[in-house]
């Protein structure tokens, strides 16, 4: 089976069931593990080259679920390509994706472990941190405007499980645009941003504005594990789990 | 326009046109493309040239035929240079009924059907506005009129992505940047029946253009009724302008320079300038698409910054020779 993966979670977890040598093309954001690096690129997974998939000779395309992707869809179906095509916004999108995709690749019971060694490790993370206070925490992705992690968001889940609270959990997008003033009001313990964004945070009038900033509680997530919600959720919940309760882990 | 020219001219697109079926991210050799193009061969072949890279040329020949038309229809008319669907507004209103339909979350098949619309409902604006200041269609009122209600759906474009999801706003721009990328044969037949319907009508009426460029005095004493020409001619202008919004997006420039173009290769009466701006037309929309294509590969440009790439420098060249 030829497969040609456009979205970086679906690279991702192909690897993981082994099956990535089976893989004829990439999109150009599927960076991860390494040897996706050496899959070709196909340019962009929104709006894909639909001349440059056919070029693969694939028989399965995985596209990512939006408006942007219905004309490659269906043009690759016309083709007689079988296409599938996901949005992993949610860790139970990802539980399901990877069991289907385990089947898809011919090999379920690869896909049912894979699922579960990361649920397993997610559900020993919740255990840890059951008791222990909740860290409340913004988590800014974008300055101009400013874009956090809504409650749509695997983060916000991830952060559940790691002991820790969204203050923008009641959002049912993934990233809504908020208003400074409004996270002041929210008041959160905690701002944990990527590695980028950390000394923008730290430095900026703005956000000295905010308590948690004063007294220096900027976490800086690994985002190479928290990207995205794939393979490393469960290293990620751990890592979380560091940031927010590091005394559970002495 | 001399015979040579207009041969050399449709020679241009129909070279053009080859080279859009032949060029693309598969490398096939021109006896390859051709054998796909009369369906023979790899099937997988066959596929790219006739279900993707011909609607797409088709739809880009018809995008071009449009617009260049309707520019050089609406310029003849308001006897102003810069007069083309998109100063006057017609792109603006599109533009809002399109990304009222990308933000609402409603299907993409809607998307053309609102962008019309919305086209339709500024030329209305435009024109009543226009003609309840003097009881006709003045030109510079309608220049005017289309220019404020331009700037009237720009503002309430910004207001809506402003508070968009970043998902919508990005199905948005990509609109408005224009594209031919996701051409259809629906899609060509529908823009080719509004197209040609508005390129018969506006030919027809180029004796009537050609009267009123002597000015309205002098046409009315020609026994021109000015009044109901302008507003024919403006009508029709406009609805195949928004025809080919609602297909491709906004892809500006082509209405503005492919007019002055045509007249600089000496094409005289409205009637061979509406002609000459239709294939000229063609040629630019085709030529911009197949850069955007293969400039950047697997990648693509976006149609209507091409169009202006293209055209700019050709347009200043026309400039300074004017001069």
């Amino acid at each position: 089976m030829r497969i040609v993966s456009l979205t970086p979670a679906t690279t991702e977890i192909l690897f993981a069931l082994g099956a990535g040598d089976r893989l004829v093309g990439r999109d150009q954001y599927s960076h991860w593990p390494d040897a996706a690096e050496r899959v070709p690129d196909l340019g962009p997974g929104l709006r894909p080259n639909v001349e440059a998939v056919l070029a693969a000779r694939p028989d399965l395309v995985l596209l990512y679920a939006s408006e942007d992707n219905r004309g490659a869809a269906q043009r690759l179906r016309q083709a007689g390509i079988v296409t599938a095509a996901y949005k992993v916004d949610r860790i139970q999108q990802f539980d399901s994706l990877t069991r289907q995709l385990g089947r898809l690749v011919g090999d379920s019971a690869r896909g049912a472990r894979v699922a579960d060694t990361v649920k397993h490790t997610l559900d020993s993370v919740r255990a840890l941190t059951r008791d222990a206070a909740r860290v409340s925490v913004v988590m800014p992705t974008w300055d101009r405007p400013l874009i956090v992690i809504g409650g749509g968001s695997f983060m916000s889940e991830l952060v559940d499980i790691a002991g820790g609270r969204n203050v923008y959990d009641t959002s049912r997008t993934p990233s809504p645009t908020v208003t400074f003033e409004d996270v002041v009001r929210r008041n959160p313990d905690a701002v944990l941003v990527g590695p980028e964004r950390a000394a923008i945070v730290r430095t900026s009038a703005a956000w000295r504005g905010l308590g948690a900033v004063r007294r220096g509680r900027v976490l800086v997530l690994d985002t190479a594990l928290t990207l995205r919600p794939a393979v490393r959720l469960g290293e990620g919940a751990v890592s979380l789990a560091r940031l927010l309760h590091p005394e559970l882990f002495r | 326009m001399t015979p040579l020219r207009w041969s050399l001219l449709c020679l241009a697109l129909v070279a053009a046109a080859l080279l859009a079926l032949a060029v693309g991210t598969i490398g096939y050799t021109p006896v390859e493309s051709w054998r796909a193009l009369m369906g023979r061969g790899d099937a997988t072949a066959i596929f790219v040239v006739r279900e993707l890279r011909l609607p797409r040329m088709v739809l880009a020949v018809l995008l071009g035929v449009g617009l260049g038309i309707s520019g050089a229809a609406l310029q003849g008319v308001m006897r102003n240079p810069l007069a083309e669907p998109y100063l006057l507004g017609v792109s603006g209103g599109a533009a809002v009924g399109a990304v009222l339909a990308v933000i609402a979350g409603l299907s993409f098949a809607v998307v053309p059907l609102a962008a019309f619309a919305g086209a339709i409902a500024a030329v209305i604006v435009a024109l009543s506005v226009a003609r309840a200041t003097r009881g006709r269609g003045d030109p510079r009122v309608l220049v005017m009129a289309g220019v404020v209600v331009g700037a009237f759906a720009n503002a309430a474009i910004l207001i809506l992505m402003a508070n968009a999801d970043a998902s919508k706003v990005r199905g948005a721009v990509w609109w408005m940047m224009g594209s031919v990328a996701d051409a259809s044969w629906t899609q060509t037949a529908w823009l080719a029946a509004y197209v040609l319907t508005g390129a018969v009508v506006l030919v027809a009426q180029g004796r009537v253009i050609d009267a009123l460029a002597l000015g309205e005095d002098s046409a009315a004493g020609l026994g021109v009724d000015v009044d109901r020409t302008m507003r024919r001619v403006y009508l029709t202008a406009s609805l195949v302008a928004a025809a080919t919004v609602a297909a491709a997006g906004l892809v500006g420039f082509v209405g503005l320079v492919v007019p002055h173009i045509a007249r600089r290769l000496g094409a005289g009466s409205h009637r061979s300038v509406l002609i000459a701006s239709a294939v000229s037309g063609a040629l630019l929309t085709v030529a911009a698409d197949l850069v955007a294509r293969v400039a950047l590969p697997p990648a693509e440009l976006p149609l209507g910054a091409i169009t202006a790439l293209v055209g700019v420098p050709f347009f200043l060249l026309t400039l300074r020779r004017l001069t």
